[in-house]
């Protein structure tokens, strides 16, 4: 891996996860009850 | 350290649910996320090692990295939020200075004072323990990943799949372990 791809890698590997967490820790619906 | 510092941030998410997640989680990324484009730009200087642990040498990151631009981007960042409360903006701006606190470990010397400083900050793990501090990293995952699953079983503002976002982070630290990866210990 050169220099430039390494950086591109680390810039991705900071984005990428960010949509799934905020989506797995969104509140809880009043519907949902204790979970 | 790559996984230990999404785990910061769900530690200040638990601490401050109020603060918007996605903001806390560029946070704790943020000088990762200019220290590629700065790359790229030629502001800042990587060289890739395959055969040294990390599996990369970070030669010049001061604008990205060092401590007083951790401290002016924590600031700025922050600032962004200020209308949603002091708080809240000093919760951002701590998810950010939290890089540089983490990375303080584990970096060799290469975390100057300021821009152009001869002076470098860094214990080393990388290097002193080529293979340990990948164990170090996992006990601050555990730590701040049950803080946050406490205070989210008890929270209804935030939270609603706590073991997920756990899963989620370890596996991270999985694909980052010097085992699997050989230049992800960013």
């Amino acid at each position: 891996m050169s220099s430039n791809g390494l950086a591109l890698f680390v810039f991705l590997a900071f984005l990428f996860p960010v949509p799934l967490l905020v989506w797995l820790d969104r509140p809880r619906s009043a519907k949902q009850g204790g979970e | 350290m790559y996984a230990g510092h999404f785990a910061a941030g769900v530690l200040l998410r638990a601490k401050e649910p109020q603060a918007p997640f996605w903001a806390i989680l560029i946070g704790v990324g943020f000088l990762d996320l200019l220290f590629g484009p700065f790359v790229l730009l030629g502001i800042e200087r990587v060289t890739v090692t395959p055969d040294v642990s990390p599996g990369f040498s970070l030669d010049y990151i001061d604008w990205s990295h060092s401590l007083a631009m951790s401290v002016a981007w924590s600031a700025l960042f922050g600032a962004l939020f200020l209308k949603k409360g002091w708080r809240v903006a000093t919760v951002i701006a701590a998810a950010v200075f939290s890089h540089f606190l983490l990375d303080l470990p584990m970096h060799p010397p290469d975390l100057a004072l300021w821009p152009g400083s001869s002076m470098h900050l860094g214990f080393g793990l990388w290097q002193a323990m080529p293979y340990g501090w990948w164990f170090v990293e996992l006990g601050v995952i555990v730590a701040a990943c049950a803080y946050y699953i406490h205070r989210a079983q008890s929270s209804r503002a935030f939270g609603r799949r706590p073991w997920l976002v756990t899963a989620v982070i370890l596996a991270l630290h999985v694909f980052n372990s010097p085992w699997i990866s050989q230049s992800g210990q960013s």
